[in-house]
């Protein structure tokens, strides 16, 4: 079937989607003269930047969350590709200031690439920058191996918590160090039940037979591992949450946050749906799902199916993942 | 030689992209053609002199392309030639061969990847090997240019019966089983172009 999307020349596509997102935003954020989502009223400069990367066409994610408690500068790349590292070393010096930057990096090999490269050049400039990365997709590889693992929507929390302590006043090693204690206690799990256009080709970006699910996809239509009939958000939550509670190494009493992210087609009603069973299981295993949260926040197009995200939770991440956000698309 | 890269590149940009659908999102063959219409606006607006400035240009030119792996790669290829370069304004047959080596030397800091993973360093290794082989035979510039070409293209095709270990194809392993990777058909084209551009120059 031939692609049906509301577009101009795809040529034109990234930037004429990041002029509506800043007209859209305009109380929030702005756009520099190359594409870089800023902040429509700057932090303080004694307050630790944070900046992100990422290919298009995941919207919200990642510029959605650029504004106070959150984002400084996010460098948005062509559709799901990332920038390429000039842009990234320009949003670095424009972040640049004595309390430091935070760089966060999904673990994609176009985003880390171009990351190391600036983080070279950034090195060699004196800017004063720390990077963490996030890999937290389970269906790529083993815990031990985290280099194999892909960054999904996990980056949300780590953006949420590390840019709240940011905000409240922490040095740069603390932001890191906050940001590195969510990544390490987190886990994604991708399932997917119809593929996404690429916006630019008009091609689907996978193959899914009409009656199958695939656990484990990717968020780029990557292949993923585990493929079965379609099945019900109650056996779907039960599979998918094992999975994310054996790899947490998750016990009865641990406090939980719980999110569930639709990537595009999946509807609101089913995300609730699915949240709805994660509870009841949840509860079942007097596991306490302390915080959760159901939505769009990091899409491919209009894939079906939803990423569910899961990370055990102390008192400080709680508390920042409760404190106070204004961004485009995200506010507490 | 670099345009006649790029003329490679456009005319075989949508097969790229079809390969790349195999294992990847399908956007390949756009991204090489973006990345070498940045290095087609970069050699224009170069004002001609030195070659080892020129690749320099042109490598952050290419490096700007938002294509994720691409750019860094791609781009970091020619930083290495441009770093394996000296000061001359013409190359010579062993200077080519040297920028070609600190091109695989540049992109090697990029990537953990090996002869045998599916990727572009399967085009690229034997590609640089060949140059090298050939300069210390004693060829000239197009005999250097049309051994690494026959090397890269033996190379690409040699994709079609890998298993991809790294990058985003690794998640597609068995799709892409049978088809070329889509990267080194374009180092593959890069090359072929190289050489069509010297040929055309006159060597």
């Amino acid at each position: 079937m031939a692609m049906k999307k509301f577009l101009n020349d795809p040529d034109n596509l990234v930037d004429e989607l990041l002029s509506g997102f800043a007209l859209a935003h305009a109380d929030k954020v702005k756009l520099t003269e190359s594409n870089l989502v800023v902040r429509a009223k700057a932090k303080a400069r004694d307050k630790v930047a944070l900046v992100t990367l990422g290919g298009s066409g995941h919207e919200p994610a990642l510029s959605g969350y650029v504004g106070e408690g959150m984002l400084d500068i996010s460098v948005p790349g062509e559709i799901f590709a990332a920038p390429g590292p000039p842009k990234l070393i320009e949003a670095l010096r424009m972040a640049e200031r004595p309390a430091g930057v935070l760089l966060i990096v999904l673990n994609h090999d176009g985003d880390v690439m171009s990351a190391n490269m600036a983080m070279e050049m950034a090195q060699q400039e004196g800017l004063n920058v720390k990077q963490i990365l996030t890999h937290e997709d389970i269906s790529t590889g083993p815990r031990d191996k985290p280099e194999q693992r892909r960054g999904l929507v996990g980056c949300l929390a780590v953006i949420k918590v590390a840019g709240a302590a940011a905000e409240q006043g922490a040095s740069l090693d603390e932001c890191l160090e906050i940001a590195d204690r969510m990544e390490r206690n987190m886990a994604t799990l991708a399932v997917a039940v119809t593929s996404a256009t690429h916006p630019c080709t008009g091609e689907a970006i996978s193959e899914i037979p009409q009656a199958d699910m695939i656990i484990g996809m990717g968020q780029h239509g990557e292949s993923g591992s585990a493929q079965s009939k379609l099945k019900t958000a109650d056996e779907t939550a039960e599979i998918m949450l094992d999975m994310l509670v054996e790899d947490l190494s998750i016990k009865k009493g641990d406090d939980v946050l719980l999110m569930i992210n639709g990537v595009g087609s999946t509807t609101l009603m089913e995300q609730y749906v699915v949240l709805n069973s994660c509870k009841k299981i949840l509860d079942s295993r007097k596991i306490n799902m302390v915080r959760c949260a159901a939505g769009e926040f990091l899409t491919v197009q209009e894939m079906g199916g939803f990423q569910m995200f899961m990370a055990r939770m102390d008192d400080e991440l709680i508390k920042l993942w409760d404190a106070a956000c204004k961004c485009p698309c995200m506010a507490i | 030689m670099l345009l006649g890269a790029a003329g490679q590149i456009r005319e075989n940009h949508r097969r790229l992209s079809e390969l790349d659908s195999f294992g990847g999102d399908g956007d390949h063959g756009t991204t090489m053609l973006r990345a070498m219409e940045n290095l087609e606006k970069s050699v224009a607006s170069s004002r001609g002199g030195q070659m080892k400035q020129l690749l320099s240009e042109t490598a952050w030119a290419v490096m700007g392309t938002d294509g994720g792996a691409t750019g860094p790669l791609f781009g970091s290829f020619f930083m290495g030639m441009s770093n394996g370069a000296g000061q001359e304004e013409r190359m010579d047959c062993v200077a080519l061969a040297s920028m070609f080596e600190a091109a695989l030397e540049c992109v090697r800091k990029r990537t953990k990847a090996e002869a045998g993973d599916k990727t572009i360093m399967d085009a690229m290794i034997p590609a640089v090997e060949q140059a090298r082989l050939a300069a210390d035979d004693g060829f000239g510039i197009c005999g250097i240019l049309e051994r690494a070409a026959e090397a890269a293209r033996r190379g690409a095709d040699s994709t079609k019966d890998l298993q991809p270990r790294l990058g985003r194809a690794k998640n597609a392993a068995e799709q892409s089983l049978g088809h070329e990777d889509p990267g080194a058909v374009s180092v593959s084209l890069i090359f072929k172009g190289f050489l069509k551009g010297a040929l055309e120059d006159g060597g």
